[in-house]
């Protein structure tokens, strides 16, 4: 029994599988009417799940370092299943229509199903384990993103990731076997050992990095972000916007610091030109953006270009930044989306000015959307704040700053189209605004669980602190 | 020794009645003047009261008039040297100057009384005169000489407020505004004055500064700059202050426009007090003029002399009464910085200083009394202008009394008080400088023309057509006349160097008959002139006028100096400057910044060819992008 | 409980009271209840200060207190105040009352308008109590983030334009601030031991000179910015005249001290000898902000664009006097800022007020005003004097130190630049009087005008609140010089070296 106990330290995945099975049983015993059923069901299965997940769990690893677990995987595995949560909360309202309630499980056993890919990415101590993670998080999504299969934006959106993400994924495989060619050694530990600089593991790692970069949206190699984005279902893009790039992020920042420390300099050159790059170039096609979706998705993706200026320092300050701002960006965007998803769902509006004069008819919603702007753009005293000014610390602490600099002045830019949303709702009229409506108990819980991260994750410098005492440096 | 802390409510009491007559003057209706006048009556019987104390008591020890401190205060500390104090100062001119300035204000707040009878704003009017009368106690009695500076402002900023009393009338509104412009020009000339002497002295301290064998003459006289000692430029620039308030040329535009306000006002601020500011100024820093720069003294002397004439000039062919009189102030306190001018320092040296004191003293008198008069004038002819009267003594008996005595005195006539004053003026200029002396000699054969004529055209040649027969005026304004008179005929006898001079050491002033018979026959002369030209209406002044057509339209015109400051401001300050400076700000500056935003927008327009939507782009894209990256990193890795 | 942190949990309490409010007569009751109270601790704090000062308390700040906020960065709460920070306080809390009473008859979205109002009044306390680099930025960011709201809801005109332009431009501002701060934390302890963001520490050490070359200009224009800063002032003539009375009279009135105050607080304390080296750039742009705003103003015909543009002068006064680096211009320097802070709030109350009458901004409109709203015009008046420099008015008080101070000033080019300067007061003469000139004197234009009523008991309540301090300093400076005392000798000493 000794052997079998050790597997517990693969708790989350094993749990989450026995989820995604009792919901697919509970899929096949419910008909018609009924299925509408699983969505609380589903829900209250998962807080569990989320709740399980702080239990304190011993660090370790199994199958001969393939996987291993430690207090900062846990973590970000919790902080991935806070997301997932809340993505469930709001996603509830909008699988109780007419044309989802026959689908109403597969939303769930999907979402699942990528989560246990994500985790074990997490987790991978080797890259053969971390490429499989990865498939099982990506592919699945692909149909998500192809949920609403009547429109055809949202078949397209499908068939669009798939087939780049396949296109990535080939790229990604071919760093990794060149790796291991060079190397010998497919153990993360190993090849840290034996890491250097020749040409052809220098290619290695840019494959392996464009192939990450494209889970991440990073300029160049973010392109198909946008379309599936606008055509997936909102909860999905959010879920896509948030979760899925939060796993990548966790994973590509651990592989930095361990398997690729020696190459350091390497990196921190290419993370430099991306993270411009990708900050200026998404700015610059968010501020055109009508629609609030594509809005969000380049917005993220500008984001992901703050999120290098934490990594680009190896430095211990530099994860946890990055981490704690994974944290924030959750909440936040998470909000903004809960937002638009509640108004789309109610009216099917998701352009910008479809919004003027939001606030005399929905103050709360209206409040709320302004809060999760506010944190996304980095103004005090929510939480976006703090997680931008960590982010720009780590990257001064190791000298970059003349990056901070270009990254501040990139703020303007994004508080620039931030403030156009805000001026929509507040300043704006209109003649026929968005009429006064009352949500659902799930929406407003949902979004409730939003603001409340936005205001505490800020303030509450415990929470900063605890992954900063978990988190590690080159 | 005798405790000189009295003094303080000499400037208290006017300060007290403007925030009384403020704040409630308008529940308090007429009354308002009775209580402003029975204030300014305490305070003038009690400068009398120290006036005698001082020269008669207390002030002078062992043959020299001392400096007394009657009150001192620090009232704002800058630097560890330098501190502004508020404070009461006596010596000989201080104490003068508190004669002249409560005795005049008294005399105008009565006679306003009566002028200003049922005038909207009644009590507003005496608020203001009694800021006034507190602003230039505050004035003469300063102990620093940035306490002065304090007090100059507040004084220009009443007599502003005097100007535009009738603020409802634009032409008054124009000119309480370029007065007030005008002078604050200068006072920055003033202002830059005090900085570069308090760098060079550390010391606002006027008895520092005057200290003849102190620190403060001593420095400043090496350090140069184009020629002149940084003490002379600090003191030209002092003294263009001084020109500002006393209207000496260049800044003299300003003064016959202030006869916009009541003319009480004119007669007080623009006449008796205000105006010899300037003078008073330069006569309070006289040793360091006379002793470290003396170009300074001379650029005085000119600046004076010029004045005076360019003014006589004016003044004979202007038709507006109070214009005028306005003129011939100018002229008069043109004298008295041509005495400060060509005086030296100590004993019969400074026979001009004291002559100028002197004549300051006389003139407050008469021409307070002309302004008054000329006011009853107006009362009761109803207009400004000489060619719309005539014939009044008639009607106006006791106006025309003074009114004539004060032209008597003005022209020099013997006996009368300016002659004395005058005459050592050009005594003591003859001794220095005889280009000033021969012109002031001139100046002094106009000045007894253009008060004739102007004497003549109101009470002797033609009588128009009035519309209502005059009337003398009320007890309330005819006692301020009598008053006046009076003293202007025998101010004159006062042994003035007895008091003032200097260096606060009496001495002994005769009059020269050698000089005073020439100056008294060109006075006269002037006075035939005018007669002859004015005593009847005959054709005569046109023909004159005619004769040298060009010269007279150009003095009539005031010598075109309004139409030259018009252009300065309008075209040159307004024009060329602030418009330029709000378009570059508008169009250049906030161009950039709305460029930069334009720029942002641009770009993002331009790069929207990315997002084809095309996979197959993408793909081209993510590939061609990750291979540039690795060949980047490579050049970077071999360089 | 240390009686700084009440400046900010007072607002804090007052928002909360404010969002449970029903009508907008509430709303502004408890708006106006919540910064009385403030204004009361304010007044207490003045006195607690001046009593313990003469009781011989040396410390460099009062009431210090320090709790930490996050450990592994050493940020702290870290509060405590000099006289000079006293004196900001004070301000902050006349203007924000005075505020109050300015727009007792907004009535849309009354209970928002008075939230976020109070909000930015909160984040300017925050600023001024603070003592830590990062807090200070935060409440900075406070400060002015809701000012977008507060003009593009409330404002007139080409409100969403200006209300961006404002908002941008400052923030670019703070982003520049908040590279210069992290280059500062980083070099804070140079010779090893913890990195700090606590100011008094940071003072203590000496920032190497290289690392100041960079960081000061970014520092210092970064709060230049909000100082209205000769070029980067242009957010202000436009800020201001799209915003709400009462928007604009806290924003020039309290608002743009922050950067003065943030210029010498943080910029010059911190990084003196990059001061000293490059104190003449800055000098010079100052002397142009001072001639150039005055210049400007001028030409304008919107009474609030000739007050914006005063404002860049007077502002531009506040730097120009900080960087002569002598106790003297320093002290002068305090005394503008507050000074007007009080003058510039009074003047724009009044536009608002007459706005609200006349319906117009724009001078050319208007004329005669005097006899139908004698107070109104009176007060103008004698903001009008305060502003051209009239003794016994604060602004004189405030001018002459700055000149004198920085006359003393041993190098010939700070004096000639000085000189300079001085001829601003010729200048604003002739703006001032040519507004009361058109405005105020003179036969009433319109005949609709002449039905007009005087300011109501609300509004006599807001511009008395301004003219007192205004008057009180002008008579009697001394006791705000006591009150800033010695306040100046830490920075003083900084900046010694450069030999007084």
């Amino acid at each position: 029994m000794m052997d079998l106990e050790k597997y517990l330290l693969m708790r989350h995945e094993l749990i989450l599988t026995l989820v995604t099975l009792i919901i697919l049983i509970a899929e096949l015993s419910v008909k018609g009417e009924n299925s509408r059923r699983i969505r609380p069901f589903s829900i209250i299965l998962f807080f569990i799940v989320t709740a399980a997940g702080f239990l304190p769990l011993q660090e370790g690893s199994l199958f001969g370092g393939m996987y291993q677990t430690t207090g900062l995987i846990t973590l970000m595995k919790n902080i991935l299943n806070i997301g997932v949560l809340i993505v469930f909360i709001q996603s509830y309202n909008w699988l109780g229509t007419e044309e989802n309630k026959s689908k109403v499980s597969e939303f769930f056993l999907l979402i699942l199903s990528t989560l246990i890919g994500m985790d074990f990415m997490i987790s991978s101590g080797d890259f053969l384990m971390f490429y499989i993670g990865l498939e099982l998080a990506t592919i699945p999504i692909a149909s998500l993103a192809a949920y609403e299969r009547t429109k055809t934006k949202s078949a397209e959106a499908g068939i669009k990731l798939i087939l780049s993400s396949a296109l990535s994924s080939g790229i990604l495989l071919y760093g990794i076997s060149m790796i291991y060619g060079t190397t010998g050694s497919i153990y993360f530990n190993e090849v840290a050992e034996v890491f250097t600089n020749n040409n052809l593991q220098i290619l290695a790692f840019i494959f392996f990095f464009a192939g990450m970069a494209f889970k991440i949206s990073i300029v160049p190699f973010h392109l198909w972000t946008a379309d599936v984005y606008e055509g997936a279902p909102i909860n999905v893009t959010s879920y896509l916007s948030v979760i899925s790039k939060g796993a990548a992020v966790f994973i590509f920042i651990i592989v930095l610091f361990t398997v690729f420390r020696t190459v350091i300099d390497i990196w921190q050159n290419v993370i430099y030109i991306t993270a411009v790059l990708t900050m200026t170039v998404g700015n610059l096609f968010a501020i055109r953006q009508k629609n609030l979706k594509r809005f969000l998705a380049f917005s993220s993706i500008s984001q992901a270009g703050f999120i290098f200026l934490g990594i680009i320092g190896g430095n211990k300050l530099g994860m946890a930044s990055v981490i704690y701002f994974m944290l924030v960006y959750i909440f936040s965007n998470l909000g903004a989306f809960g937002v638009v998803a509640a108004i789309a769902n109610k009216t099917g509006k998701e352009n910008m000015d479809d919004y003027n004069g939001l606030y005399l008819t929905n103050p709360n919603l209206s409040l709320l959307m302004m809060l999760a702007l506010f944190s996304l753009a980095g103004i005090p005293p929510v939480a976006g704040f703090f997680g931008k000014f960590f982010l720009f610390t780590a990257a001064a602490e190791k000298g970059f700053y003349i990056l901070v600099l270009i990254a501040v002045l990139n703020t303007i830019i994004a508080l620039y189209y931030y403030l156009l949303v805000v001026k929509a709702m507040f300043i704006n009229k209109s003649e026929h605004p968005i009429e006064r409506f009352k949500s659902d108990f799930y929406t407003r819980l949902g979004l409730l669980i939003c603001a409340a991260g936005i205001i505490v994750t800020g303030f509450a410098s415990v929470i900063f602190e605890y992954i900063r005492s978990l988190s590690f440096g080159i | 020794m005798i405790d000189f802390t009295y003094t303080l409510f000499i400037v208290l009491i006017p300060m007290a009645m403007f925030l009384l007559l403020g704040l409630v003057g308008h529940k308090m209706k007429s009354f308002a003047g009775v209580l402003g006048t029975f204030g300014l009556g305490v305070s003038w019987i009690l400068s009398i009261i120290t006036a005698y104390q001082y020269f008669f008591v207390a002030g002078k020890i062992e043959g020299v008039y001392q400096k007394i401190i009657g009150f001192n205060t620090v009232w704002l500390h800058l630097t560890d040297k330098l501190h502004i104090d508020m404070g009461i100062l006596l010596d000989p001119i201080s104490v003068m100057m508190l004669i002249v300035v409560t005795t005049v204000s008294f005399m105008v707040h009565l006679y306003s009384i009566g002028y200003m009878k049922g005038e909207r704003g009644f009590e507003r009017f005496f608020a203001f005169l009694s800021l006034f009368t507190f602003s230039m106690l505050g004035l003469v009695v300063a102990t620093n000489i940035f306490q002065m500076y304090i007090f100059w402002e507040l004084v220009g900023v009443s007599s502003y407020l005097l100007i535009g009393f009738y603020y409802q009338k634009p032409s008054a509104v124009a000119a309480s505004k370029k007065a007030f412009i005008v002078t604050r020009f200068a006072d920055l000339g003033f202002l830059i004055g005090i900085l570069i002497l308090s760098f060079n002295t550390k010391t606002f301290d006027f008895i520092a500064l005057t200290d003849v064998n102190g620190a403060a003459i001593a420095t400043g006289a090496g350090a140069s700059f184009l020629g002149l000692s940084v003490m002379t430029w600090s003191l030209i620039f002092v003294f263009m202050g001084g020109a500002g308030k006393s209207a000496m040329f260049p800044f003299h535009i300003w003064l016959p426009d202030a006869m916009e306000g009541p003319t009480p006002v004119s007669a007080l601020i623009h006449a008796a007090t205000m105006v010899v500011a300037g003078v008073y100024l330069v006569a309070r820093l006289f040793p360091i003029y006379a002793i470290s720069a003396p170009e300074g003294l001379m650029v005085v002397g000119y600046i004076g002399c010029f004045s005076s004439l360019f003014a006589a000039i004016i003044a004979c062919t202007q038709f507006d009464i109070k214009r005028v009189l306005a003129y011939s102030t100018l002229s008069q306190i043109g004298y008295m910085m041509v005495g400060l001018g060509v005086s030296g320092y100590g004993g019969h040296e400074g026979l001009g200083y004291m002559a100028s004191m002197f004549h300051l003293f006389t003139h407050a008198m008469f021409k307070a009394l002309l302004f008054l008069g000329a006011g009853a004038i107006i009362h009761a002819a109803h207009s400004n202008y000489m060619n719309e009267m005539g014939g009044l003594r008639k009607y106006l008996p006791i106006t025309h009394i003074t009114f004539l005595i004060a032209c008597l005195t003005i022209s020099g006539v013997p006996f009368l008080s300016a002659f004395f004053s005058k005459d050592e003026i050009l005594t003591a200029a003859y001794y220095h400088n005889r280009i000033i002396f021969w012109v002031e000699l001139f100046v002094a054969g106009l000045t007894a023309f253009y008060m004739f004529r102007l004497y003549f055209r109101i009470f002797w040649n033609k009588e128009p057509q009035y519309h209502h027969t005059p009337r003398e005026s009320p007890l309330t304004m005819t006692i301020p006349l009598i008053f006046l008179a009076i003293a202007s005929i025998f101010a004159g006898y006062i042994p003035f160097s007895k008091f003032v001079s200097s260096d606060s050491v009496p001495f002994e002033s005769e009059i020269e008959l050698g000089l005073a018979i020439p100056s008294v026959i060109v006075g006269l002369l002037g006075i035939l002139i005018a007669f002859v030209m004015y005593k009847k209406e005959t054709s005569i002044p046109d023909k004159v006028a005619a004769s040298f057509r060009f010269f007279y339209r150009w003095a009539y015109n005031k010598f075109y100096f309004d139409e030259l400051y018009l252009f300065v401001t309008k075209k040159i300050i307004f024009r060329y400057i602030s418009k330029p400076v709000a378009w570059f700000d508008r169009y250049v500056v906030d161009g950039t910044m709305n460029g930069i935003s334009a720029m942002t927008n641009y770009m993002s327009y331009q790069i929207r060819g990315f997002q084809s939507g095309q996979l197959q782009q993408y793909a081209f894209v993510f590939v061609s992008g990750a291979i540039g990256l690795a060949l980047v990193i490579m050049y970077l890795l071999i360089h | 409980m240390n009686i700084l942190s009440l400046f900010v949990i007072i607002p804090i309490l007052t928002i909360f009271a404010l969002m449970a409010t029903k009508s907008f007569k509430q709303a502004r009751v408890v708006a106006a209840i919540g910064m009385g109270i403030q204004l009361i601790t304010a007044a207490v704090l003045v006195f607690w200060y001046l009593h313990e000062r003469s009781a011989g308390n040396t410390a460099e700040m009062l009431f210090y207190q320090s709790h930490v906020w996050f450990e592994s960065l050493n940020i702290c709460y870290t509060v405590g105040v000099d006289g000079i920070a006293v004196a900001m306080i004070a301000l902050t809390s006349i203007v924000v009352f005075a505020g109050i009473f300015a727009s007792w008859d907004v009535e849309f979205l009354t209970k928002e308008f008075f939230i976020s109002l109070i909000l930015l009044s909160s984040g300017v306390f925050g600023f001024f109590i603070s003592l830590d680099l990062f807090t200070m930025f935060l409440f900075y960011e406070v400060a002015v983030i809701p000012m977008y709201l507060l003009i593009g809801i409330w404002g007139s005109g080409p409100k969403e334009y200006s209300a961006m332009k404002l908002t941008l431009m400052l923030m670019s501002g703070s982003a520049l601030l908040l590279v210069g701060l992290l280059g500062i934390y980083f070099n804070s302890a140079p010779t090893g031991g913890a990195l700090t963001f606590n100011i008094l520490d940071i003072s203590k050490i000496t920032i190497p000179i290289e690392a100041q070359r960079f960081f000061f200009p970014l520092t210092f224009v970064g709060f230049g910015v909000l100082g209205a800063l000769f070029p980067f002032h242009t957010w202000s003539p436009d800020g201001h005249a799209s915003a709400p009375t009462a928007v604009s009279m806290l924003h020039a009135g309290v608002l743009m001290k922050l950067g003065g105050y943030g210029c010498f607080r943080v910029a010059m304390f911190l990084m003196p000898e990059a001061a000293n080296e490059m104190a003449w750039i800055f000098i010079i742009l100052t002397t142009i902000s001072v001639v150039y705003g005055a210049f400007g103003a001028i030409a304008q015909r919107d009474l609030k664009y000739i007050n914006a543009y005063s404002s860049v002068s007077h502002c531009g006064l506040v730097l120009f006097a900080l960087l002569m680096m002598n106790k003297t211009a320093m002290d002068g320097a305090i005394i503008q800022m507050v000074s007007h802070g009080l003058m510039t709030a009074l003047f724009f109350a009044l536009i608002g007020m007459i706005y609200g009458r006349t319906h117009t901004r724009m001078i050319n409109e208007m004329g005669g005003l005097m006899k139908v709203m004698p107070f109104l015009a009176v007060v103008y008046v004698i903001a009008g004097l305060a502003s051209l420099g009239l003794p016994g008015l604060s602004g004189f008080v405030a001018e002459m130190t700055i000149f004198v101070g920085s006359f003393q000033h041993p190098d010939i080019f700070h004096r000639v630049c000085t000189i300079i300067a001085c001829s601003s007061i010729v200048i604003t003469a002739v703006y001032i009087l040519r507004v009361v000139g058109i405005l105020l004197l003179g036969p009433i234009t319109n005949d609709h005008y002449l039905h007009l009523d005087d300011a109501k008991w609300y509004e006599r309540t807001s511009t008395i609140a301004l003219i007192l301090p205004i008057a009180g300093i002008g008579l009697a400076p001394l006791w705000l010089f006591n009150m800033i005392g010695d306040s100046l000798a830490p920075i003083i000493n900084q900046l010694s070296f450069i030999g007084f």
